[in-house]
């Protein structure tokens, strides 16, 4: 192999350092077993390099490979999808280590790196992990130039610094080309089939999935109001109605249980009382349900109603996804109940249950038939009887209402709000289960409200006439300060509240610089979510129109025109500045004039001609001069080779009055 | 059917574009023996692996605009920008170069000539990863890093006498990130004196091969006049004898004989009948045999002659009269 296609050593490093870095933030999706072919391959490459071991054969490498591709299907059961593109991509990068022995390969390996981290980007373009990819790719640009540094031997510094000065100088040209690049729209369709685990609140509740929710910090969305923030004891966050009981989980209508004439979303005309206006930011749920405060109308086209109040997007959000809604909390909604509704929002199943049946149907009757008064009378009774707000309620068995409310009686939101509707339904009354979350944290920073998992909620809505639907929470009625203060004043920290969530900030919140930290970050991430991960051509062309006016195909050119001049400008110069010319000691310079004057008398130095040489060679041509050719390269050579003497300057002073008194005259 | 010998037509554009390169080279980097390098000489384009950057860059940008993932734009716009940065970063790296020819080693033909090339930096500059190499020699990859300068030797091989011009040298650069090349052709005005190769012959004629100790043989020589000959275009005028051109007879030229007890007359006459080359080719191997036995040794060629002596300029004297017999010097 040619010398100058060899990877160097510093090369290999680097190369090593930027696939581990890439691997890191893929630990959490790809399986185990891929990073130990990582490490196998690192290793196996170690030693090639180290002359312990040969390149493996070509054979074995297909068999590698044949592994890895069956290992990849065993894992995900398919081929094709995004965890398993990456996966395939990480063990290319991965085995190409195997072969990684000329130049060439390591471009290819290199450029693969830069792709690899888009990759990442598909999965997460948070702050974090946007800075994180940045310091990888750094690191990637290092190992290029590392791969130009042939005579490196030792590891060093330098390929990095070379790299973070090329990407520190790219880096505005990079801002002004994100701001104009047209976003068009996506030239083909790409599903992303992401096997991501869905987020959130699910389509249907059976006992304990809320209060699983709770061991999660993670961020579910974030709202940012125009003016006023509602109390906290108004955050219901509605998401989901669940209208059907079947097998002790409650879940929605699907589309095919909605007859043709319901499905048509319900509006309020008479739009009056106090109005919120807000944004929110919803973290990618792969869900296609939104939150929003009742009753909700959206403004942007991408949001739809629902027929129960809801709003929900036509497609399932791989990403976050923002919108803009507007609320009137105080106006009652379906006054008119239909005859097809109310009988679903009364339906149970036939059998079981039977003492809650009983006790409904006798508080019912002892309430004078009045739902208003039969709803009062159920709270009372579990404000009243000795029930208890828990995270970890015990397991119940077939007939759960009657072992929830006459037995165990401890519970988190999801037991009170389906035995509470359980009740209204047994006695005839109209009600159901809403999920979605409840409060938020208010951040000081910004002023965004910020809701987390843990704030997942279930209560109830009851119809009743004359009012529509209304709210009726009896986890307001046992815990009243999870409503009013949220999930971690009302918890113990014995009871696993973000037990999920060891490293969360969340669980350090006591202490208050931690905390105004973590609000911090949480407030640049919501800035940096709204503005760069959302930023679209809506958010362009008010951006660009806001800079530079009327929007031309000139004035953008001269934008980044300008912009280039800037930033190229100053680069050239410090790149190019012209070199200060290399200070000479006074001997020479003095002895580079006695130059001149033999040169201007034909008798040119050559370059590298030591003094001596040149001295011989002049006194052959002319002999005339030989004594004072002597004594000034004699003077000279004593000056520039020799240790300083004491004399110093006045051998500098005779140097220059023999240079100055030889004046050689043509021939 | 065309004609095959003939040139066509692709070869006379190939013949005619190649002389015009020539000429716009020649006029945009003249010859010199030192320059520094500046943007009139330097040429920078992608190298291969440049093509498959950008090509990387449009499949990322593709997958940008399909997932509308406004990060993906980003890091592929900040690659796309590295490659800008990257043309400015090369073209420095070799822009201020400063390039002398410092001197070239005479050698036998058939051997490979050594070239002596300087690197020199400006004060604050740095040159990394620089690869010189002529047409056919082989190739040096150097930095000038800390030092202020560096000297290169570069070699080259030779096939004929005389002067060795080794044509514009390629100073090449991929430095930092090899994406991009940037190059320069420098006609660094530089040549190598090559000497006939020198071939062994038999014994010299007029020469006794074992040369006793005190026999004296006669050859011609410059040291006693012994006799006339009729003049031969190529005699020296100094020995001509003018007084038979006086007495209106033939020009004669005076006949001097040297002695070869200690000194030699190689003599071109000697190899009658023989090729020119292959003359000189003896005529250097005898000169290198009496130098190295440490015998005086005098040359004579047509036009040519160099009295004996002996000494390291004699022997450089002598090998250059071989090397450009026949050879015009300002070629």
């Amino acid at each position: 192999m040619k010398l100058e296609q060899q990877i160097p050593r510093n090369a290999l490093i680097w190369i090593v350092l930027a696939q581990f870095s890439l691997l890191l933030p893929h630990l959490g999706r790809v399986p185990m077993w891929l990073v130990l072919v990582y490490v196998a391959a690192a290793g196996t490459r170690v030693l090639v390099y180290q002359g312990r071991w040969s390149f493996p054969s070509r054979g074995v490498k297909v068999v590698c490979a044949a592994t890895c591709l069956g290992g990849i299907w065993l894992s995900y059961d398919s081929l094709i999808g995004l965890e398993p593109t990456v996966a395939l991509l990480l063990v290319a990068f991965s085995l190409k280590l195997l072969e990684l022995a000329q130049k060439k390969d390591a471009y290819l390996l290199l450029f693969l790196a830069y792709f690899v981290c888009v990759t990442e980007f598909l999965f997460s373009q948070e702050l974090q992990v946007t800075l994180y990819l940045l310091a990888v790719v750094t690191v990637i640009t290092a190992a290029l130039v590392a791969l130009q540094q042939p005579e490196k031997l030792e590891f060093s510094l330098l390929p990095l610094r070379r790299a973070g000065v090329m990407l520190l100088q790219a880096f505005p040209l990079m801002l002004i080309l994100f701001l104009v690049f047209p976003r068009i729209d996506p030239l083909w369709s790409v599903p992303l089939q992401r096997q991501a685990a869905k987020s959130g609140v699910s389509n249907f509740m059976s006992p304990g999935d809320i209060s699983n929710l709770s061991l999660s910090g993670d961020v579910a969305f974030r709202v940012q109001f125009d003016d006023f923030v509602p109390a906290r004891s108004q955050l219901y966050w509605r998401g989901l109605v669940f209208s059907k009981l079947e097998d002790s989980t409650w879940r929605a209508l699907t589309w095919s249980e909605v007859p043709a004439n319901e499905r048509r979303p319900l509006v309020v005309q008479n739009l009056v009382g106090q109005r919120f206006d807000y944004s929110v930011l919803l973290e990618a749920t792969q869900q296609n349900w939104l939150y929003s405060l009742r009753y909700a109308r959206p403004s942007d086209l991408g949001v739809m109603s629902t027929n129960d109040f809801r709003l929900q997007s036509p497609i399932e959000l791989e990403d976050q996804k923002e919108y803009r809604v507007s609320s009137w909390t105080d106006i009652p909604i379906e006054l008119e109940l239909s005859d097809w509704r109310r009988e679903v929002e009364t339906q149970l199943p036939l059998s079981g249950n039977s003492r809650t049946r009983e006790l409904a149907q006798q508080m019912y009757s002892e309430a004078g038939e009045d739902s208003r008064s039969f709803v009062r009378a159920t709270m009372a009774m579990f404000t009243e009887q000795d029930f208890h707000y828990t995270l970890r309620p015990p397991r119940l068995g077939g007939n759960s209402m009657d072992e929830f409310l006459f037995e165990s009686r401890r519970g988190f939101c999801e037991h009170y709000a389906a035995v509470f509707v359980y009740m209204m339904r047994a006695a005839g009354v109209p009600a159901r289960v809403v999920a979605g979350y409840q409060g938020g944290e208010l951040s000081p920073i910004n002023g965004t409200l910020i809701v987390h998992q843990f704030d997942a909620h279930a209560w109830a809505e009851v119809w009743l006439p004359g009012e529509g639907w209304v709210r009726a929470d009896p986890t307001a009625a046992i815990a009243p300060e999870r409503i009013e203060r949220g999930l971690q004043y009302s918890m113990g920290d014995d009871e696993g509240f973000l037990s999920g969530s060891p490293l969360s900030p969340l669980r350090y919140r006591n202490v208050a610089w931690v905390n105004l930290l973590r609000l911090r970050l949480d407030a640049m991430n919501y800035s940096w979510q709204r503005l760069v991960m959302e930023f679209d051509s809506a958010k362009q062309y008010n951006l660009l129109s806001g800079l530079i006016g009327e929007i031309s195909p000139a004035r953008i050119a001269t934008l980044v025109g300008v912009i280039w001049m800037l930033v190229l400008g100053p680069v050239l110069y410090t790149l190019l500045r012209r070199p200060a010319r290399a200070k000479l000691d006074p001997a020479t310079l003095s002895y580079l004039d006695f130059c001149d004057r033999m040169a201007a008398q034909g008798c040119v130095r050559e370059p590298r001609e030591t003094p001596a040489d040149y001295a011989r060679r002049a006194i052959e041509q002319r002999p005339e001069w030989g004594e004072q050719v002597m004594a000034i390269t004699g003077a000279y050579e004593t000056l520039s080779y020799l240790p300083p003497l004491q004399d110093q300057e006045a051998q500098l002073q005779k140097l220059r009055n023999l240079v100055r008194g030889f004046r050689p005259r043509k021939q | 059917m065309m004609n095959v010998s003939a040139p066509g037509p692709l070869q006379q554009l190939q013949t005619s574009a190649r002389r015009r390169w020539k000429r716009w080279i020649n006029r945009r980097i003249p010859p010199a023996r030192s320059l520094t390098l500046d943007q009139k000489r330097i040429f920078i384009f992608p190298s291969r692996v440049g093509i498959f950057f950008l090509l990387t860059l449009l499949v990322m940008l593709v997958a940008a605009i399909n997932y509308q993932n406004n990060m993906t734009f980003a890091l592929t716009f900040l690659l796309a920008n590295l490659f800008v940065i990257a043309v400015l970063h090369t073209f420095a790296n070799l822009s201020g170069l400063t390039i002398k020819a410092v001197r070239a080693n005479p050698v036998f033909a058939g051997q490979k000539a050594e070239f002596e090339i300087q690197l020199s930096r400006g004060a604050k500059r740095r040159h990394r990863a620089l690869t010189l190499k002529w047409s056919d020699s082989d190739t040096v990859t150097v930095s000038l890093d800390e030092a202020q300068e560096l000297s290169v030797k570069l070699y080259l091989r030779t096939s004929e006498r005389g002067w060795h011009t080794p044509g514009r040298l390629l100073i090449e650069t991929r430095y930092p990130l090899g994406i991009l090349r940037a190059w320069t052709w420098i006609d660094l005005d530089i040549r190598a004196l090559v000497y006939p190769r020198p071939v062994a012959s038999g014994p010299l004629p007029g020469i006794a091969s074992d040369r006793p100790e005190g026999t004296s043989v006669p050859v011609p020589g410059q040291d006693d006049f012994y006799g006339l000959r009729d003049y031969q275009t190529r005699d020296s005028l100094r020995q001509v004898y003018w007084r038979s051109l006086a007495k209106g007879q033939p020009l004669q030229t005076k006949q001097f004989t040297a002695y070869a007890d200690t000194s030699v007359w190689l003599d071109w006459n000697m190899f009658e009948g023989l090729p020119a080359e292959q003359r000189l080719s003896h005529l250097c191997y005898w000169a290198l045999e009496y130098d190295q036995s440490k015998d005086e040794y005098g040359l004579r060629l047509p036009g040519v002659s160099v009295s004996p002596a002996l000494s390291e300029a004699h022997r450089q004297r002598v090998l250059r009269e071989l090397a450009l017999f026949g050879v015009d010097d300002e070629a």
